[in-house]
């Protein structure tokens, strides 16, 4: 157990290491201001249909706001925000987010049944390759574990639709594109707390 | 961060892992390993959905393709990079233009503008000179991949996923470039090694790889070669048994095509070797997949087949650098001994538990392919074990002489130029 936590530990702390090109975490957090609103003032969000933030991998911050500012990813209100963003802001405020202690996960027990389906699912379809044995990602994939079963669900659809770009070569697109709504719905439990 | 290796870092949660599922009591034990075998015709009734990543092995666990900075690297921390570059003696590099998004192939055309390509970003830029200011320009954009670029008789050519287009009179129309004309489209639309370098000879023929959309198997049609495609639009596979071939320039001693390629992953971190072809004869078979880098038979996949049957490299590149852009050096600023020498641009590794490559190699060879040497040019975009400040990916003469570098990585073009 103690390693358990050790290791989660050390991954933690690799997050707000993560290196990136200029950016400046207390410009960030001025910057964020807006972004409290709906994900928390420590990037912690109380509507279960919007990702927590805090503890996100750096880059994968990054490109989805580029993703939003570009209108590759289509969510009206996000559009609108990141549209005004610098590539300097989108930077800082990516660092910012990224240097925050990760959310717990969800309040109330999943359903052991479920959440048994979806950690199947997830070792049929290999997801910990890319995203690591405990969901907390790395350089390659970003951090899916603690998210709400409401967020979670609708990812995993909007990649299985080509609704939300992937970024590399299209991994997460294909990666989803053979799930079924009851192997999403299996997962979301399962990777709200995949520990 | 990135200090951090998987490598350290793996053994822990490995462990950590294993126990969590004792204690959890959990069938399915969460460190399983990826792996599948597309020999077999049941594999293709129902593919796994990350069949084009490849085998995992415990020893490689947790390597995948990282992800860049989603934004151009600012100009200060270029020139902030650049300074950790070392290169030989009389030699010096500097930033030609910066604020591209994931730059690729680069191509000039005639009146000195320079046409670069894009890896997911979806879009042409044109550099542009104007009273000795660079100016870059999104030309393009909404293509699906389009990486590579080329320029003949006043029309940029660009080749995406599955079309090469060609836009006419592309320099001065480029505030509003023209409706495309589509050369040519009967390519498979595997996004995966699908992206494509594009080269054309004297006479307009244009050269391309279609590689394969998976780490090893049994290639799919279409796929797997380098492919020759006349202006009357007749193609020709020139090249077989071609993996992932992402870089290529015609010899001009000789009018043949030589290429770089890139091999398998998940065997280790020393083999098999990325390799530098040549085409002596058209239709030439390069080993894949039974045979790597020469002389490795594939442990699945050789299926009884010898090395010997099929054409070995002219330089084995090292394992896991990725070579990609490539050109012969015809420029006249460098000292002659580097007249017809090769420079490779190497995108650096992934598969690797430290990666190697992000630079620019040398190759001296002779025509007929004999005598190949390679040593490093321009290297020191390696941060750590496995990150990066730059990942070089073409490579183009100038007209003065001096050499451009695309890295997409840090959103760049580099000049190296030489004076006495």
């Amino acid at each position: 157990m103690r390693t358990l936590l050790a290791a989660l530990a050390a991954v933690a702390a690799c997050f707000a290491a993560s290196p990136s090109s200029a950016r400046d975490v207390e410009a960030g957090r001025a910057r964020a201001e807006p972004c409290m609103a709906c994900h928390g003032t420590e990037g912690i969000t109380a509507d279960p249909s919007i990702p927590s933030l805090a503890g996100q991998r750096e880059r994968y911050l990054q490109w989805q706001l580029v993703f939003f500012r570009s209108g590759r990813r289509a969510n009206e209100v996000m559009n609108a925000l990141a549209a005004e963003l610098s590539d300097e802001e989108l930077r800082n405020i990516s660092a910012y987010f990224a240097s925050l202690p990760r959310a717990n996960p969800p309040a109330g027990p999943p359903d052991p049944a479920l959440r048994d389906k979806g950690k199947q699912v997830a070792a049929r379809h290999r997801c910990a390759s890319c995203h690591m044995d405990n969901y907390t990602g790395s350089q390659a994939a970003p951090s899916v574990a603690h998210q709400t079963r409401i967020y979670t669900d609708k990812a995993l659809r909007d990649y299985r639709a080509a609704a939300r770009p992937s970024v590399g070569v299209a991994a997460m697109n294909e990666a989803a594109g053979s799930l079924t709504d009851d192997d999403i719905a299996a997962l979301a439990v399962y990777l709200e707390q995949p520990e | 961060m990135a200090k951090m290796s998987v490598l350290k870092r793996s053994p822990g949660i490995a462990a950590a892992a294993v126990a969590a599922t004792l204690t959890l009591g959990a069938g399915i034990a969460a460190a399983q390993l990826k792996s599948y075998d597309s020999s077999k015709p049941s594999f293709w009734q129902n593919a796994p959905p990350d069949w084009f990543l490849g085998d995992e092995t415990e020893e490689m666990k947790g390597l995948a393709p990282p992800v860049g900075p989603a934004t151009p690297t600012p100009l200060a921390e270029l020139q902030d990079n650049l300074k950790k570059i070392k290169l030989p003696p009389g030699f010096r590099i500097e930033v030609y233009a910066s604020g591209l998004q994931e730059p690729r192939q680069m191509a000039w055309g005639d009146n000195g503008t320079l046409f670069v390509g894009s890896f997911g970003a979806q879009n042409v830029y044109a550099v542009t000179e104007k009273d000795g200011k660079r100016n870059v320009t999104t030309i393009l954009k909404g293509l699906n991949m389009p990486t590579g670029v080329a320029f003949r008789d006043g029309a940029l050519y660009v080749v995406a996923i599955d079309k090469l287009l060609r836009y006419d009179q592309a320099e001065s129309k480029l505030d509003a470039m023209p409706q495309p004309v589509v050369v040519y489209d009967d390519m498979p639309s595997y996004l995966p090694h699908g992206w494509k370098y594009l080269v054309m000879d004297r006479e307009g023929a244009m050269y391309f790889n279609v590689g394969v959309p998976f780490n090893i198997g049994i290639p799919p049609t279409s796929t797997a070669h380098i492919r020759r495609v006349h202006q009357s639009g007749h193609g020709e596979l020139i090249a077989t048994g071609v993996r992932n071939s992402v870089g290529g320039d015609i010899d001009p001693r000789t009018g043949q095509f030589w290429f770089t390629e890139n091999a398998r992953d998940w065997m280790s971190d020393e083999i098999p070797s990325d390799k530098l072809n040549r085409i002596g004869r058209i239709g030439e078979h390069f080993g894949y997949p039974y045979c790597h880098q020469g002389d490795l038979p594939d442990p699945k996949f050789a299926m009884g087949r010898k090395c010997e049957e099929f054409t070995a490299p002219v330089l084995k590149l090292g394992a896991h650098v990725a070579p990609l852009g490539m050109k012969f050096y015809t420029g006249n600023q460098f000292p002659a001994e580097y007249r017809n020498n090769i420079f490779i641009a190497q995108h650096g590794s992934w598969n690797r538990r430290k990666y190697q490559g992000a630079r620019i190699m040398r190759v001296v060879v002779d025509p007929d392919g004999k005598n190949a040497k390679q040593e490093v040019f321009a290297e020191g975009w390696l941060t750590g074990d496995q990150d990066y400040s730059g990942r070089p990916a073409d490579v183009l003469v100038a007209r003065d002489g001096s050499l451009l570098i695309a890295d997409d990585w840090a959103g760049a073009i580099y000049r190296i130029s030489y004076a006495r």
